[in-house]
């Protein structure tokens, strides 16, 4: 049995939200989900409540997905971070390398968030 | 008067072809089922001409939701991808699936409207940002009802603005459900993108 974790969603998108907590929670169902509407947000939570894995958009208002990934790894540079996004340029993968953090493109689907958990599983 | 070279007319529907091939299967793993998508139809027309030419591909829906997104970048356009307003719950159902109640699935039916176009648009737009081999930003996603006039003027320029329309019908086989994805660039972006389909061209004949 894998211990509990939380992961932290940052997504500007509700409906993304919600399904990316499906999935996990179907997954894991005694696994903690909190969300963040924007990168913003995504600091504060992460501050008050280091998550085990942090799933981010790219595209948002305000600070944007990469922004504030790059504080996060600054300030939590042993949390994994995944980008979760629509923009599958090469230039983003590239930013998400050099960030030191994860790339998975959307759409959402249970096989592509069963695989950025399996990371914690082995935890 | 722009014009594209016959080699350059057909870079420009490949490469727009390959983009289209990664949106269907984006919006495959969306709904979950097979996407038919058309090959890109190039026209210049102007903005009430190419609404015209959409109405005209959906004459039984009075009104149609619309998310568009700016691109700016190797080559500015504005993407929208367009379905029948009255189809959109049901997409949005397909989407999230049976476990959300209908009521919270209407609440968020405009967002969900949003992020689909995003996945969709971006998985197209970013494909030929890969071909091109540069950058483009989009902006985050509008949504629009109303008729294909509408919502092109709403995205874009003035009615009488010459553009090059690029279009691409898709059908949702299982539930039958149409739509389509345009790209409109004006002049300006016309010659950028000239610009880029040779550098491809080049590229592709080992000259660059």
């Amino acid at each position: 049995m894998t211990p509990t974790k939380t992961v932290l969603i940052v997504d500007d998108s509700r409906v993304s939200r919600l399904m990316a907590r499906q999935y996990i929670t179907g997954l894991h169902a005694d696994w903690i989900v909190e969300e963040a509407g924007t990168g913003e947000e995504s600091l504060l939570k992460a501050r008050a409540v280091p998550p085990d894995l942090i799933l981010m958009d790219v595209n948002m208002p305000g600070m944007g997905g990469i922004a504030a990934a790059e504080l996060l790894r600054q300030q939590f540079p042993t949390i994994p971070i995944s980008l979760l996004t629509a923009n599958v340029q090469t230039a983003t993968r590239e930013r998400a390398t050099q960030l030191g953090i994860g790339f998975m493109e959307k759409p959402i689907t249970e096989a592509r968030i069963a695989q950025l958990l399996a990371t914690l599983e082995a935890v | 008067m722009f014009a594209l070279s016959e080699l350059e007319n057909d870079a420009l529907i490949e490469i727009f072809n390959i983009g289209v091939g990664q949106a269907a299967a984006s919006m495959s793993a969306i709904v979950n089922e097979a996407v038919r998508m058309s090959v890109p139809s190039v026209s210049f027309i102007n903005r009430t001409e190419a609404a015209r030419l959409l109405d005209g591909k959906s004459p039984e829906a009075e009104n149609i939701c619309g998310v568009s997104q700016h691109y700016e970048g190797a080559f500015a356009t504005e993407a929208i991808l367009m379905f029948p307003e009255d189809k959109s719950l049901e997409i949005v159902r397909l989407m999230v699936g049976e476990s959300v109640p209908l009521k919270e699935l209407t609440e968020m039916e405009q967002e969900a409207m949003c992020e689909i176009g995003n996945i969709i648009l971006n998985s197209c737009v970013g494909t030929l940002a890969n071909i091109f081999q540069r950058e483009l930003h989009g902006s985050l996603p509008q949504y629009h009802i109303g008729t294909s006039d509408e919502i092109l003027i709403a995205s874009g320029s003035l009615p009488d603005t010459v553009v090059l329309m690029l279009h691409i019908d898709f059908l949702l086989e299982k539930h039958q459900i149409h739509g389509y994805v345009a790209f409109v660039l004006d002049v300006s972006a016309l010659h950028d993108l000239k610009e880029q389909i040779n550098l491809y061209i080049a590229r592709a004949m080992g000259q660059a």
